[in-house]
């Protein structure tokens, strides 16, 4: 028995030996020809899709895009990949692929990231179009265009900026909900007077990027003219605008806006603490899943009774900026065909309406034949969401989003010029000569490195 | 004609043995040395070296990103000096910031370093204890100060609003971050309680290595605790203080993580510190170019920093000796 034994283990290990010499010439071999060749194996041959996108702050709306990017990768027969990044690492990890040139073939470009890559992004024109045409248009124009007038992304979707308010706040003073900047400013001010202050950033935040364009817009100023070139700043709208925000601040505020992040003045809502801010659906999110009690009504949960409206008119009409983001093709992508053939499966109007649903509405759609979503007719609180998209423009309106208005954006210009009218720093001549001189400059350089 | 003993001579030469020897000659007797430097060496031409070099290139050329980059001398400087107002505020912000922070970790770390000397009861508590804000991450920690110095929820106004005596006293609440005097005050704070162990704890290990026999001279001598101080520890530690203030200062005039946290440089750009700045134009502005001279602007100024802490430094050790 043991000598079997012995003659098994032996055969064994002559055996493993053997098996051990052949793989490893195999692999030698294999090895050495792949790399006289230069050709890798066909079985490692896949091709694959790769896609960069920031962390949604749904989650459910990443899972949907992965599923739709599998299901498309099944269909034409490759390998899919969708990578996220937090939504403030995004810049650093597109300029490292541009500077590599090198990375993802398909990424999600916001706001200005179009106009800023233009170079490096490849020209959509037929595919804009074509998605165009079958979602019945898009709602804002020049979101997407490069600084030739060539589509370098498309638009995909917004994340806009309502007028969340507290009904029965304004209900209880015997107000009807307000339309117009004046009515913010009115009931605003009876409301701090009664502790429920308006909170609208007047500080180095996303939020205050886009709301204080939106109010200036709406008071007929423009920060730049529609060749997204000349700087129009300086006008007397834009003083106009900035008293306003002047006696917004005095009369309906308070000074925490000074030092809000976007954070801020979602918990101000939701506290209980303010009654009337500009903000995406979140706030409202965030107070139905923390089930905050009113601080003066202790059987009222404060999101019963928020709500969304459209945000306010002034006198040339209503205006508001929001956040664009748009999904572009990198010239130097592997895969840039099939990264094209995924845009048109994803905007279809099934896969589109399924993002958006899974995003529970905040994807709100840039293509008018979405907009009415079924979703937005189910709660009370969205019905705001089909029409504001006619109202929302990106950051360079009238003009397109450029680099330098990022640059404007991004150094948080126009929130340090209203501050600095609210709070008696300046007047609002003196504010807006200063911020014309600041955007001169950007628009300057910027003009002289396009050439 | 080469003769014999030179053939001789040139063919020893070119031996290996005698290219060691030459070399042994030229460098001195511990060759290996060089070999055991090479590592640290290679790490910091790589991770120092070549980004300083790179960052220099970038500051006189018109890098951004993406774009092939050409030279263009002083441009940056001189647009950042001559038009861009923000950058002047970030100079003085970062003057301020560095100063007032720096003295007042010098003077609460020699005052707490005096104090834990004499400390005996739990003494290892205590020294351990102060070290925590050091050890704990500066983004985190500071998110924390985030949260105690909230606009409109800060832990301290509630304090001073509910809770006796300061309620009744009428202070409050301030607007830390919002009101842009505060706001400085309130990043030079946090920078204060962060960097204030390094100080309390080297300055600790110098006042240990004080020989306690000069005290005690001093004593007999009849000297006063202020005399003793100012007359001995004072001019003992003061090799120690000049490291730390060094040291100090390079950080603190680096500082980004408060800020970015705490303010963004808000409000209305009051406490934009060049790193914050340099940031902003870098990073989210795509202009290498002018993210570079930013930053480097701060190198004349440290240089001149380290040439004069150091000078003093030898010439206190010198003095020692």
């Amino acid at each position: 028995m043991s000598k079997q034994h012995d003659q098994l283990n032996k055969a064994k290990k002559s055996s493993s030996r053997r098996k051990f010499l052949q793989d490893t010439g195999l692999v030698t071999g294999g090895l050495a020809g792949i790399l006289a060749t230069g050709i890798a194996p066909a079985t490692a041959q896949t091709r694959e899709l790769k896609m960069l996108t920031n962390s949604h702050f749904v989650p459910a709306s990443d899972v949907e895009l992965e599923r739709q990017l599998a299901e498309f990768g099944k269909a034409a027969g490759v390998k899919t990949r969708l990578d996220r990044v937090a939504h403030l690492q995004l810049p650093a990890v597109l300029a490292g692929e541009v500077q590599g040139q090198k990375g993802h073939d398909l990424v999600a470009v916001g706001n200005s990231n179009p106009h800023l890559y233009a170079k490096h992004l490849e020209n959509l024109d037929g595919l804009y179009e074509k998605i165009g045409k079958a979602g019945g248009g898009f709602t804002t124009k020049g979101v997407g265009v490069g600084p030739d007038g060539h589509v370098k992304a498309i638009p995909w979707y917004f994340i806009s900026f309502p007028l969340a308010l507290r009904t029965d706040l304004i209900a209880g003073i015997g107000e009807n909900l307000p339309d117009t900047w004046d009515d913010v400013h009115r009931i605003g001010s009876k409301l701090k007077k009664k502790g429920h202050p308006v909170g609208i950033q007047l500080a180095h935040s996303v939020d205050s990027n886009m709301i204080l364009r939106g109010i200036l817009w709406s008071y007929g100023a423009k920060l730049v003219d529609e060749d997204s070139k000349t700087v129009a700043v300086n006008s007397k709208e834009t003083v106009e605008a900035f008293k306003f925000i002047a006696a917004l601040y005095k009369d309906a505020m308070t000074s925490e806006v000074l030092a809000w992040d976007d954070r801020n003045n979602n918990v101000c809502l939701n506290s209980g603490k303010c009654s009337m801010i500009l903000n995406p659906i979140s706030a409202y999110r965030s107070a139905v899943k923390a089930k905050t009690v009113d601080p003066d009504n202790k059987d009222l949960l404060v999101h019963h009774s928020i709500n969304h409206i459209m945000p306010p008119k002034g006198p040339a009409g209503r205006h508001m900026a929001a956040s664009f983001n748009n999904a572009g093709v990198w010239k130097f992508a592997k895969e840039k065909e099939l990264a094209k053939e995924f845009l048109a499966f994803h905007f279809s109007k099934e896969n589109a309406e399924k993002h958006l649903t899974a995003s529970k509405g905040y994807n709100q759609p840039v293509l008018a034949g979405n907009a009415l979503h079924p979703l937005y007719a189910s709660n009370s609180k969205y019905y705001f969401a089909p029409f504001i998209g006619w109202y929302t423009h990106a950051i360079g309106w009238p003009g397109v989003p450029t680099a330098a208005m990022a640059t404007v954006t991004d150094q948080y210009l126009l929130p340090d010029a209203a501050a600095s009218v609210a709070v008696g720093k300046a007047s609002a001549e003196d504010a807006v000569k200063k911020l014309e001189t600041q955007m001169k400059r950007i628009y300057k350089r910027a003009a002289k490195r396009e050439g | 004609m080469v003769s014999v003993p030179n053939v001789e001579r040139a063919a020893a030469s070119s031996s290996p043995s005698s290219v060691r020897s030459r070399v042994k000659k030229r460098l001195g007797p511990d060759i290996d040395g060089y070999g055991f430097l090479l590592p640290a060496t290679i790490v910091m031409i790589s991770l120092v070296v070549y980004p300083f070099c790179l960052a220099i290139w970038f500051s006189v050329s018109d890098a951004f990103v993406g774009e092939p980059a050409s030279y263009v001398g002083l441009e940056n400087f001189i647009y950042i000096l001559t038009e861009d107002d923000i950058f002047i505020e970030t100079i003085w912000n970062t003057l301020l910031f560095a100063f007032w922070s720096v003295l007042f970790k010098v003077v609460l770390g020699l005052s707490c370093a005096l104090l834990l000397q004499r400390i005996l009861k739990l003494k290892r508590f205590f020294r351990g204890s102060v070290l925590l804000p050091f050890v704990a991450p500066t983004a985190l920690s500071t998110l924390g100060w985030w949260l105690i110095l909230d606009p409109t929820y800060s832990h301290i106004n509630w304090i001073l609003e509910n809770m006796w005596p300061f309620s009744v006293m009428g202070f409050g609440p301030y607007n830390f971050l919002g009101e842009p005097t505060l706001a400085m005050a309130s990043v030079i704070f946090v920078n204060i309680w962060r960097g204030i162990p390094f100080f309390i704890i080297t300055i600790l290990a110098g006042l240990m290595s004080i020989p306690e026999h000069l005290y005690d001279a001093a004593e007999i001598d009849g000297a006063s605790t202020w005399r003793k101080f100012r007359s001995i520890t004072l001019p003992l530690l003061r090799p120690v203080l000049a490291i730390i203030i060094l040291f100090s200062t390079i950080f603190t005039l680096g500082e980004f993580n408060i800020i970015y946290v705490l303010t963004r440089g808000g409000p209305m750009n009051s406490t934009h510190l060049f790193s914050t700045y340099s940031f902003t134009y870098g990073i989210l502005n795509h202009e290498i170019a002018l993210g570079a001279a930013v930053a480097l602007f701060l190198f004349p100024i440290l240089v001149l920093i380290v040439v004069f802490l150091l000078r003093m430094v030898r010439r206190d050790t010198s003095h020692e000796l």
